[in-house]
Parts: C-alpha cells; structure tokens; sequence
C-alpha cells in the first residue's frame, strides 16, 4: 500500500462511492467516513456525484491518502480549515475518478485535527507537488508546519508581514485589534 | 456636441495614460481596457494607453490599496513628471467598497496620494470613465498653465 | 562564461497589471529556473465573511475576480446549499447555467485577444474586445450590469428570462457562429501561429496530474477532465459536455501554448451549443426557493454543516469550502481556491528551456487572473551591474519573435 511516485496515471474506469468507503471504514475504523453525500441536478433531480466526508488522525493521514491512490491518482484541490480552541482542524480535499465519465467524480473531504501543542503535520509535497501553495498557505495563515515541505516560504502575506501573527487563528496568535483596519 | 470634446480642444498634445492596480478584482481593469477597445475608443480623443509612468500625464489607479503595493504606487506616482493627475477608478479605491475591515489593506488611495478625480461604480462603465479622465484632462491643463505662468515670471 | 541574470517578470496584458512576482534564471537568452511569488492582490477576503451573513458573502464573493465573478457566487452558494440542504428549483438551475456559459465565453474572447496581441497580432486584440461587447450587452440585459451581475442568491435566481432576452441570446449565438472565425483560424490554417506557439511552455500528461493543473491547462496536456462532465452540476444534469481535449482534433496533446489556443477555441463553440440547448429545454417554475429574505436568513441561522462544491470556471476548478454554525447568523469561515493559483505551481515547470522572450507568452497561457509587475530588473549576477528592462521591452521582445518567425517563412 504504497503511493505511486514513478508512474501517474488517472484511472478511465470508476468504482463505485460505497466501495471506497467501505475500504476507508476496513483499514481505519467504522467512525472514519462521517458520510457519504449526493450531489443532485438538473430538472429530474438526477445524481451529478458523491462526496465522501472522512476524518482520520494525524499520524495515519499519509497512509489515507495511500489508500485512496490505491483507486486513482488523487487530484488535490485545497487545504481548508479552522481554529476550534484546542486544535487546529484542517481539511483536505481530494478527487477520484476525475477523467472516469459522466458523474464518476468521487470527492473526498478528510479532516485531521492537529493539536495546538503540536501544530506539526506531515507535508504530501513528495507525493502531489500541487500542494505547494496551500501548504504554504496553510503554514502563514494558520501557524501549522508542514514537515517535508522545501519552500516555507510565505505566499500571500507582502515580506515585511510579522509572523508572529496568524490571520486565521482566533486566539491570541491571530490578528488583534489594532492590525485590522477600516478602510471607511 | 458632447461637453467632453469640448475640453479636449485645448489640449496641445495628445494626453498619455498609465495605470497602476494595487489589489483590485480586475473588474474595473477589463473596463479600461473596454474603453480602448473599438466600441468606447477613447484613443479617438487623442488618449494613449502607455506602459511606464515616467511619460505619463494620467495615471489611473484601481484598487484598494494592499501593504504589498502601497510602495510602488507611491514609487509610480513620484516617478511621473509634473504636471500630473490621478484618477481612482472604482469604488474600492475610493472608500474600499466591500472591502472596508482587513488586516491587509492600506488604502483608500487618497490615503498614500493625492487624487483628482473619483470615479464611482463597481465597475464603473467605459463611459463614466472616460468622463473621468476628461475631468482630469481640465485640471492638467489648469496645472500646465500655471507653471508656464510660472515659468514666465522668473 | 555564462553568466546568469535574475529577471523579475513583468506584464502580460496590456491593461491589467495585477502583479504577481516570478523570478527568471536566465543564461543568456534560456530559462533555466523560475520562483513565483504571488500575494500582492491578497485583501484577506477570507477574514472578512466571518462578520457577515452568507447573503451578504455574495456581493464579497463576486468581487473576487473581475473577470470570473459569476464562477466565483455559483461555487459559494453550491457551498453554502450543499452545508444547509437547501434546494434549487429547476428554472434557477438553467438560468444559473446560462450566465455561467456567458460568462465563459466572454473570459475566452479576452484571452483570445490578448494572446493574439502578446505574439504581434494586434488588430485580433482589437477584434477580441470588440466582439466580447455583444456578450456583455446580453448580460446587461439579463442584470443591468456589465460585471458583478447580483443576479444569484440562496436557493436561486432573482432575475428571470425574459423573452426579450431569449432572442437576444438567439441573435449572438448565430453572430458569434460566424463573427468567431478569425481566432479559429488562428488554430487551424495560420502557419505562423502555429510555428510561434508549438512546443511553448511545454507541461507534460504525468505534469499535469502530478502538479494538480486544472482547466484547459490541464485538458490542453490531455488530460480529460471537466468538471462539468465527471461531476453535473446544475442544467448539466440534462446537458452533456464532453471535455475538449487536442488529441480529439490533431491525434496527440502537446501540452503546448498552441494546445491551450486550441482547447478554448473549441469551448467557445462548445458554449454556444449549450446555451442553444439550454434556451431550447428552459423549464417552467419558481426561480428562488423561498422569496422572503428573511426566511432564508433565519433557515441559514439554524443550519449547520460544511459544505464544498467545485464547479468548472472557465479557467478551471473553482473550489469553496463554507461550515455554518447553528445559532450563529454569519459564516463560520469560508476557504475559497481559484483555478489560477492551482494553476500557478506549474509555471516553473512551464519556463524550461524557452527563451526570454517568451516568457509573456507562457505566463498568459494559463489565463491567469493574475498579471505581473510594471519592470523588470535584469541583474548580472557575476558583475553586479544592473540593466533595466521596461515592460514594453519584454513585450516587443515577444512581437519581435513573431515578426522573425514570420521572415523565415514559419520554420
């Protein structure tokens, strides 16, 4: 079980959303896949696709996404996330089956908490390079360091930024009063 | 006869415009590139979209204005020679529009420098830009005949 | 010796001067690396829905992007009725589509034009502009406004399609049929185009998928992904859309600058057989789920859940994320991506082994609803001296490509 990092290929042919939550609930417990959501359309209220909304720890989040690659090359879209008090809940969100046909797209949405006393995770740059920027997002906005990741750099805050100053937190680490500004 | 042509009469050589947007949507952008575009032609009344500032009269700002772009705004604005007008197209640099509480805006632009003309709108249409400019166009050339007035007293 | 230069790159449109920062390695006249840096647009709009009400998150949401604002509402509110389960009555759902087909139409006409004005062809830039007019008076039709329309809300649409505005959608899809041609065959009969554009900012198949690309980026290496093919939303439930990809028309995707000209040549007329059967198949009904604004506010004010929803802007995959808490009014937070900063990772990979001067070129082919800085400082980083290069130097390195191209006959 193990990510392809040589070859990368999307998969034509799809499974089906029940299959993949059945291997996630297998190799990560009964509570891991929260739902399994259907997107409707058009006049005849038809299915246009799933989405999965999982949750899974920290330190099994790599072997997640080593999972999911076992049925397609996960395309990544964005790291969201939020400051809940005592940690940091950051959501990844996937898609399978992209090149698979009509309505094959399966989304998959994994929270993993991190802990404010550890605000480390394991960075996927090694295996999807696309993570770049929100990883880089992730780590100026939220305080989060991403372990693997070669360029820490900030990426939207301008360079003379205090970093001690995380926008999206909302405790003490976050902007206070005086550095938010009414225009008028 | 539209009033804008009108002003345009006394105009000794046709007027060069740069812009600068220092964190807009681009909405107001694509809006004054419309107005160069075949339909609002603003180059039919001797206005020239140029690139650099330093041969600029005009320049047009969009946006409100992010701590990244306050210094080459006011870079840009010094770099233009005298006599010279700004224009703030869009609400946004005016007053911040939507954006008005932010941990990362320095504006409105009349905040980092000064500025003649406002035109309102979000975007504001190709027409009310171009009378903006022609606004502008004016107090140029007021400027223009105050430091000649100027230059003939010494 | 060779000596390398550091270049900070400057713009690509003629008119938007967005900046986003990318540094060149140059040797001589090659790329051989590229950093990009972006941020100077960042307003902190994310910051700014945790004090306002999702309705009010509307007019924050389309003024993202100027150019892609419609793309930009549909996503949130997907988000928003995907976290609060509220449903959309057909009609909304059609009308939702057709703006969203407009607005993809005008975005590929000024990209189109701008391209063609970045190698040299000047008077395509004027008749780009020129033509994407009959669109925006549709649209003023429809909302009263060239940009930021206010046409979506929660659970609908408030404007409706009138009849007048049927035969004026009829009237510019048989105008753009015809009007569309010279950018057609700019892709398909201009040999010098094609000398110019092959083989530009190259990204390869296992690139794209690797690098996350989206869009007609990616469809342009050949991958075959579009959303509104593997994930129907809204009247694409009823309308299939099958993703314009170049080995369907020349046999093999180069992932070239050439491929992703051809890719939006063809979803322009892809659009247009949409809209074509959208006005035809228009259901009767409701436009709005509930038309009391206040209903839906305190509905919104109970629900709670996080929602995501991906939709197909015409630069690519435009993602939302919004959680709404019960018992609280305003949006929790709201994570927003844009297909051009999916897109941005790969320009790095883009710029190997081209030349300076095409360096515009390859930063406008992705579409980005970025642009870059006013100058370009070139320093010899073995001497120290520094040479400036204005933006109009950068721009007529690039015509002049063009003009020899042109002299050597296309080879």
């Amino acid at each position: 079980m193990s990510f392809p990092m040589n070859s990368v290929d999307n998969v034509t042919v799809a499974k089906s959303p029940a299959e993949v939550a059945d291997r996630i609930r297998s190799v990560f417990g009964q509570g891991a896949v929260l739902e399994v959501r259907e997107r409707k359309a058009g006049k005849d209220d038809t299915v246009g696709h799933h989405d999965i909304w999982a949750k899974v720890e920290r330190d099994r989040f790599l072997d997640f996404v080593d999972t999911l690659a076992e049925f397609d090359f996960p395309q990544f879209h964005i790291i969201s996330g939020n400051d809940d008090g005592g940690v940091v809940t950051l959501y990844y969100h996937f898609t399978l089956f992209q090149v698979a046909g009509r309505r094959n797209r399966i989304g998959v949405a994994v929270a993993v908490p991190v802990d404010k006393k550890d605000l480390v995770m394991p960075s996927l740059f090694s295996r999807i390079p696309g993570v770049e920027y929100s990883e880089r997002e992730t780590r100026e906005m939220f305080g989060v360091d991403f372990d693997g990741l070669p360029n820490k750099a900030l990426v939207f805050l301008p360079e003379e930024w205090d970093e001690s100053i995380k926008p999206w937190r909302r405790d003490e680490a976050g902007p206070s009063a005086n550095d938010v500004r009414e225009l008028s | 006869m539209l009033k804008l042509e009108k002003y345009l009469e006394i105009l000794p050589k046709s007027l060069w415009v740069t812009t600068c947007n220092s964190g807009s949507c681009n909405g107001c952008d694509i809006e004054i590139v419309a107005t160069i575009s075949p339909r609002y032609d603003i180059e039919r009344l001797g206005m020239k979209l140029v690139g650099t500032p330093r041969h600029a009269d005009v320049l047009i700002v969009t946006g409100p204005v992010t701590k990244f772009m306050k210094e080459k705004l006011l870079r840009i604005y010094n770099q233009m020679p005298d006599p010279k007008a700004v224009v703030v197209v869009g609400n946004c640099g005016a007053s911040g529009d939507v954006f008005y509480k932010s941990y990362n805006l320095e504006g409105p632009v009349d905040r980092i420098i000064p500025v003649d003309v406002f035109v309102h709108g979000c975007p504001p249409r190709p027409e009310a830009i171009i009378e903006g400019v022609a606004k502008a166009v004016l107090k140029l050339e007021r400027l223009r005949g105050d430091l000649q007035k100027a230059g003939e007293g010494q | 010796m060779e000596k390398k230069y550091k270049v900070p790159i400057g713009p690509v449109h003629v008119g938007l001067k967005e900046p986003i920062t990318a540094w060149l390695d140059l040797e001589g006249e090659k790329i051989v690396g590229a950093t990009v840096r972006p941020g100077a647009i960042h307003r902190g709009i994310e910051f700014m829905a945790r004090d306002r009400n999702p309705i009010q998150v509307i007019y924050l949401s389309e003024r993202i992007c100027g150019i892609c604002s419609f793309s930009h509402v549909i996503a949130f509110l997907r988000a928003v009725e995907d976290a609060a389960s509220v449903p959309v009555p057909p009609r909304a759902q059609y009308i939702r589509s057709l703006v969203l087909e407009l607005e993809r139409l005008h975005s590929h006409m000024l990209w189109a034009g701008v391209a063609c004005y970045t190698i040299g062809f000047d008077s395509a830039f004027h008749l780009g502009m020129a033509l994407r007019e009959k669109v925006m008076d549709v649209l003023e039709v429809l909302s009263g406004n060239r940009v930021n329309y206010g046409v979506a809300t929660v659970g609908g649409v408030r404007w409706d399609v009138t009849p007048e505005l049927a035969k004026t959608v009829k009237q510019m899809v048989k105008y753009y049929k015809q009007e569309f041609a010279p950018f057609y065959d700019v892709v398909t009969a201009d040999p010098i185009a094609k000398a110019r554009l092959r083989d530009v900012g190259v990204l390869t198949y296992e690139e794209a998928i690797r690098y996350s690309a989206v869009g007609p980026t990616a469809r342009a290496s050949g991958v075959r992904c579009d959303l509104r093919e593997s994930s129907p939303y809204e009247a694409y439930g009823d309308i299939g859309v099958r993703a314009v990809v170049p080995q369907d028309y020349y046999g093999k995707a180069y992932g070239d600058v050439f491929d992703r000209f051809l890719v939006r040549v063809h979803e322009v007329y892809q659009s247009l057989d949409i809209i074509d059967k959208i006005m035809a198949g228009l259901p009767e009904g409701d436009i709005m789920w509930e038309k009391n604004l206040n209903k839906v506010l305190a509905f919104l004010k109970k629900a709670e859940g996080t929602g995501w929803a991906s939709i197909e802007a015409p630069r690519g995959d435009d993602t939302h994320v919004v959680h709404l808490k019960g018992g609280d009014e305003n949006v929790t937070w709201w994570k927003v991506r844009a297909p051009t900063y999916a897109n941005a990772v790969s320009w790095p990979l883009m710029f190997r082994n081209n030349e300076l001067a095409d360096a515009p070129l390859i930063i406008n082919s992705i579409d980005p609803c970025i642009s870059c800085m006013e100058r370009m400082l070139a320093t010899d980083s073995s001497t120290g001296a520094r040479k400036v290069v204005t933006r109009a130097e950068l721009l007529e390195k690039c015509r002049e490509k063009t003009r020899r191209l042109m002299q050597n006959g296309g080879r």
